[in-house]
């Protein structure tokens, strides 16, 4: 278990190695670089801008020096705990950085706090009862709320609750101060999507469960239905959506992004697509590096937990 | 007080009714006199929008004091305005610092910081007499070298202000002679191109005559600044205006409070007359939300409603929505030495194609004005009405089979959509039309980024042209041989004299008739389908009273109150 | 039976591909090149109805498909009002204007919804089946290459898999087409660096899983190329599930094109797409009286993307009951 770690968390070191580099010159090309002029000096003064003036231009931005040095720079600049300057937002990465990292996880702990009860109640209940109408209406509106783009729910739930009944603000931009009543609408979008897709996941692994022969044999055996459910059934059957619950993380940073750009909510996935749109590389590049992070992070959680859930599991 | 030579001329022709009494007002504030004078001598008392010699009324009617305005516009930075790429930089900067005159909603030039304009008989030599009694947020007073000090700043070349592109402050450059890697001459500023008279006096020298140096002196970024400056604008903003900067998050907020006592500890006194906000916030909204936040209730003005989101502002109880004209246009343009639009007989058959009344009536419905393809807009004073291009789509052919081109024509526009989908709609509108006479017309969208790196180069495009106070601007930096904006290379030694002609006219009646020469050289040359003046549309709560549409989107907070 | 399915689907996903991507190069031969993909969509919904009888969900799905398959293929050929022709705007669904009926009504612009919408499936089915499809091949290609011939080939090909799923897809995807520049076709490499490595995992499992087989050995005993043993030997015995991952897969694609459209990171106007037809109401269109606007694009994408999922459920439950 220890050894697993060790090795997954080398791994993701160098797999950050290796992205950060590959990024680096991804964002040297000059196709980002002219993308960067004309956000800071608008489209029409970049193209009347002469080649001279880009040049010095460049060279304000410390642009034109060679390639690895600056890589190099850069990163014992990161590990100094310096992660640059945003040139669109003209603050410092790092407070960008955290202030929306904190309100993504905000969002993603409302998501989950409502998300992990409903779906892993129903996903029981519907694979409990395989077959029965209970489980056709859980496992039908499952299967519809996945099939519904996010997009398509944010702005039917906008023009519902937002414009036509005037529950809730239509965007999330707080201006007037945290309001949960702001978070209400992502808060929607998210979870249509995300509880059926746990329920989906967790019914499918409780159906599994149920018909296999040990649980049918406690049951003939006479033990408490409720006893054989609770203290057996559930075990075995929750591994799968509680790795897949970890697994989430990741996928939430991904959902996150257009949900936050469609109600301007001031998170990570708004704060990546902006810096991606305009150009803001230093930005970029400490999004991605933390995106990654998560993503392998939650990918050692979810191994992590099945070995820890799953006995007979073990990897060598 | 000096008038101008030209002055009682003007008033022979208001008498006589050759001159119209807002063409009067107009004429004679350029010459310099002041607003309320000028409504004076035109017999008619003066609105609420001159007060005096200041170009907003001194108070208004019912006003009520405090609150806090919510504006919904996207956040920027604020570096140093006189390099100020986007108009909402300038918008956040405006209630802090001002400009020398003020270019109102319908399109008259007032003084702000400067109270009048007196130039020579040749339009080369403007003396400018400083409005007294200005304080500067730190106490001091606002004096004519701390004005030259800005105009000196504006016409340096090695700052790259995009002021220099205005004629008045290139006409405060000259050509070294030498030419830099891009083969562009290169420019420094005149010897003595600003000469400080005295406290409240100066005197530009220009290098050539220029028409518009009053509207010149109101263009977004042409904000005074004091001569402590030192960029960013946001760190420390020392201004004349009425309100102090709290706080600038960049895509977030922008916070505005009034001002009441200078950095030394004296009481401001705003020069302006009477201000009632407290204080301003805009809030960071991406254009295509700022609609849906005022419905929602967090904004209470928004920058700018988009023409396809009115139906959606229709429905809000308690908005208005508002509109003005504008001199803001669609350029459909042909270079005229590319084929096949070298051949005139093509580019007249695209125009005469061309429905210009329809593609405004579809894109703007009954807002906005008609163009007829020569690049001036009613809302400008020298605006000489030539008859409407008639749509003659057997004509078309007519001209297209001379041409060559019976069996019909494949023609390509490629547009950027730089100022919003309409562009697409009026160029998709444009081909629909044009098809009836054989033309296949292709409409290459591409995205606007990509759009500023071609503009230039494409033989048909369709660029969105901004505002500009005068007629004579636009055609001088688009239509002028060999001029850096000319997008269709167009070159009419005719017309340039023509149009050197009209700037060199300080007479509005005269240079209305020089205009019709001008105007009717370039309907005829067929150059452009420009069909139309697009109105702009701004959104607010009825508890929001005095705030206007701008024709430059230009945000003016300072009579505005909430009630 | 598998050459004949493979067969049609070509057929059918041929002719579709070129309508969408290469059409002005097509030129007269437009108007004819997608008529022999509509008997081959008959054809494939038959088959399909035939061979999976026993599962209803597995039914229900190909219907839906199918359903915009044939309207993809046939959509120049019903009688439609033009999708790019502003007529009058915002007229109500069943209303009438400038002497034409508009069954789901206009949007902003004046154009019919319901044309917008039947013509808007074909580019959303061209790029998502063939990004998928291109995933799948460098997938498989990566799978079978790590799995069969292991070393530091498997090594190799594992770690450039795992370096793109440490990203989150959304993430990939906006860093992909910033720097690619937004089309069809950079979609298509999005895509396949997003899904490619997913693929992988299970094609190098399944391929590891097999190579310990008799058939395996036996081939390789016979001297058999060990490409050809991979195409040949090993591919067609893993279809099961791979099938059912593909559907799903589709689903997910589905998603994806149309949520980068709506971010306008993904296919560029003028054409009608559901992705668009989306956004443009979300901007305009937040009113319940003009919410036809989007609810026809947002139904039909949900229908696809919901027959994609009813039938990689319908396949997965007739294989576990066999």
């Amino acid at each position: 278990m220890g050894n697993l770690i060790i090795r997954r968390v080398a791994q993701m070191l160098l797999i950050m190695l290796t992205v950060s580099l590959l990024l680096f010159a991804i964002f040297d090309s000059d196709q980002f670089r002219e993308k960067t002029a004309v956000a800071e000096l608008g489209g029409f003064g970049m193209a009347t801008l002469s080649d001279s003036d880009y040049h010095q231009w460049l060279e304000k931005k410390g642009l034109t020096a060679p390639f690895l040095s600056r890589y190099v720079r850069w990163l014992g600049a990161i590990l100094h705990g310096d992660l640059g300057q945003s040139t669109e937002k003209d603050i410092e990465v790092s407070v960008l950085l955290r202030e929306s990292l904190t309100n993504t996880a905000i969002l993603a702990f409302f998501v989950f706090l409502i998300m992990i009860p409903v779906s892993l109640t129903l996903g029981v209940l519907a694979g409990m009862n395989a077959g029965s109408p209970l489980d056709r209406v859980i496992s039908i509106l499952s299967v519809f709320t996945t099939s519904i783009p996010q997009i398509a729910t944010a702005v039917l739930l906008t023009v519902i609750l937002a414009l036509g009944l005037g529950w809730v603000p239509a965007k999330s931009a707080m201006t007037d101060g945290w309001s949960f009543r702001a978070l209400v609408l992502p808060l929607l979008t998210l979870l249509l999507y995300d509880i059926g897709y746990l329920v989906r996941m967790t019914r499918a692994a409780m159906t599994e469960v149920m018909a296999s022969q040990y649980i049918r044999t406690a049951v003939l055996k006479g033990l408490p239905y409720w006893r054989v459910i609770l203290r057996h059934a559930l075990r075995n059957a929750l591994i799968v959506p509680v790795t897949l619950i970890f697994l989430e993380l990741n996928g939430v940073l991904s959902q996150v992004v257009v949900v936050e750009v469609f109600f301007q909510y001031a998170g990570f996935g708004r704060m990546l697509f902006d810096a991606a749109n305009f150009g803001d590389i230093q930005v970029l590049q400490a999004a991605t590096l933390v995106a990654v992070c998560v993503a392998v992070g939650s990918q050692l959680l979810s191994d992590a937990a099945y070995v820890v859930l799953n006995p007979r599991v073990r990897f060598t | 007080m000096n008038q101008h030579a030209l002055l009682p001329k003007l008033c022979d022709q208001l008498r006589d009714g050759s001159l119209s009494r807002r063409e009067f007002i107009r004429c004679a504030a350029l010459s310099g006199v002041a607003a309320g004078s000028a409504y004076a001598m035109a017999g008619i008392s003066a609105p609420a929008m001159a007060g005096g010699t200041l170009p907003f009324p001194a108070a208004e009617q019912g006003a009520k004091r405090g609150g806090k305005l919510r504006i919904g516009q996207m956040v920027a930075r604020m570096e140093d305005p006189a390099t100020y790429g986007w108009n909402e930089m300038a918008n956040q900067t405006r209630p802090m610092l001002e400009y020398l005159t003020l270019v109102g909603p319908d399109n008259v030039v007032r003084p702000m910081l400067i109270e009048s304009w007196k130039p020579s008989a040749d339009l080369k030599t403007w003396t400018l007499q400083v409005r007294g009694g200005v304080m500067w947020h730190n106490g001091e007073e606002l004096t004519a070298e701390h004005v030259a000090w800005n105009i000196r700043r504006w016409s340096d070349p090695a700052l790259g202000s995009s002021n220099l592109g205005l004629s008045t402050f290139a006409a405060l450059t000259e050509y070294t002679g030498e030419k830099d890697s891009k083969g562009q001459a290169v420019r420094r500023p005149l010897k003595n191109g600003v000469e400080v008279l005295d406290s409240h006096v100066l005197r530009l020298n220009l290098a050539k005559p220029v028409l518009s140096v009053a509207e010149d002196c109101g263009e977004f970024g042409t904000l005074v600044v004091h001569p402590s400056f030192k960029p960013p604008l946001s760190r420390n903003p020392i201004g004349t205006g009425p309100y102090t900067l709290a706080e600038l998050r960049v895509s977030d907020r922008c916070i505005l409070k009034r001002i009441t006592k200078t950095t030394d500890g004296r009481d401001f006194h705003y020069w302006g007359g009477e201000v009632y906000l407290d204080e301003i916030h805009f809030y960071h909204y991406e254009q295509e939300n700022q609609t849906a936040a005022l419905a929602s209730g967090s904004v209470d003005a928004i920058y700018e409603l988009p023409v396809e989101q009115i139906e959606l502002a229709r429905s809000i109880p308690g908005a208005q929505i508002l509109s003005v004209e504008t001199a803001q246009t669609l350029c459909c343009r042909m270079q005229v030495d590319v084929k096949p639009f070298n051949d005139i007989r093509v580019r007249r058959a695209v125009i005469k194609a061309a429905d210009n009344a329809a593609i405004k009536r579809l894109v703007f419905g009954d807002h906005g004005l008609v163009a007829n393809n020569f690049h001036v807009a009613p809302v400008h004073p020298e605006y000489f009405p030539l008859p409407p291009v008639a749509r003659d789509v057997a004509g078309a052919k007519q001209l297209l089979r001379e041409a060559g081109y019976g069996e019909g024509i494949d023609l390509e526009i490629v547009v950027g959509n730089n100022d919003g989908p309409w562009q697409q709609a009026a160029c998709e509108a444009l081909r629909d039309q044009v098809k009836e006479a054989g033309i296949n017309l292709a409409v290459t969208v591409v995205p606007a980024t990509k759009f500023w790196e071609i503009w230039r180069k494409v033989p048909f495009g369709a660029t969105s042209w901004a505002h500009r106070p005068l007629g004579t601007m636009a055609l001088a930096q688009a239509y002028r041989t060999g001029a850096s904006w000319n997008e269709s290379h167009f070159a009419d030694p005719e017309f340039d004299q023509a149009l050197s002609d009209a700037e060199a006219t300080l007479d509005v009646p005269a240079r209305k008739l020089k205009m019709q020469k001008v105007e009717k050289i370039l309907q005829d040359a067929a150059v452009v389908v420009q069909p139309m003046w697009r109105p702009v549309f701004i959104l607010a709560s009825v508890k929001v009273h005095g705030y206007k549409p701008h024709p430059a989107r230009q945000i003016q907070l300072n009579k505005v109150w909430l009630s | 039976m598998n050459y004949r399915v493979a067969m049609l689907l070509a057929l059918v996903w041929l002719p579709l591909s070129a309508y969408v991507m290469f059409r002005p190069a097509l030129g007269a031969l437009g108007s004819y090149v997608l008529l022999p993909a509509i008997p081959s969509v008959i054809v494939l919904y038959v088959l399909a109805l035939r061979s999976w009888r026993e599962s209803w969900v597995a039914i229900l799905g190909v219907t839906l498909v199918c359903f915009w398959l044939l309207m993809a293929v046939t959509a120049p050929y019903l009688p439609l009002l033009d999708p790019n022709k502003p007529l009058v705007p915002l007229v109500t669904p069943g209303g009438m204007g400038h002497g034409a009926l508009f069954l789901l009504g206009s949007d902003m612009r004046g154009r019919d919804v319901l044309s917008r919408t039947l013509w808007g499936c074909q580019r959303v089915l061209v790029w998502g089946i063939t990004a998928t499809s291109v995933a799948y091949v460098v997938g498989a290609g990566g799978g079978l290459i790590g799995g069969y011939l292991g070393g530091w080939w498997d090594e190799l090909v594992s770690f450039a898999g795992n370096v793109f799923l440490s990203f989150p897809v959304m993430v990939l995807f906006i860093l992909v087409l910033n720097l690619l520049g937004q089309s069809g076709f950079n979609i298509i490499i999005a895509v396949t660096c997003s899904s490619a490595p997913v693929i992988m995992r299970i094609v190098r499992g399944l391929a590891l899983d097999a190579k310990s087989r008799d058939y395996i050995q036996a081939a390789q005993t016979r001297g058999e190329h060990p490409l050809w043993i991979m195409l040949v030997e090993l591919l067609p015995n893993v279809r099961g599930p791979i099938i059912v991952d593909a559907c799903l897969r589709l689903g997910y694609t589905t998603v994806a094109i149309t949520t980068l459209t709506f971010l306008g990171l993904g296919l560029q106007p003028p054409d009608p797409d559901w992705g668009l037809m989306i956004k443009e109401s979300a901007t305009a269109a937040l009113l319940w009286k003009y919410s036809y606007m989007l609810i026809a694009p947002a139904l039909s994408v949900s229908s696809l993307i919901l027959g994609f999922n009813l039938i990689a459920d319908g396949l997965r439950e007739m294989s576990l009951r066999d």
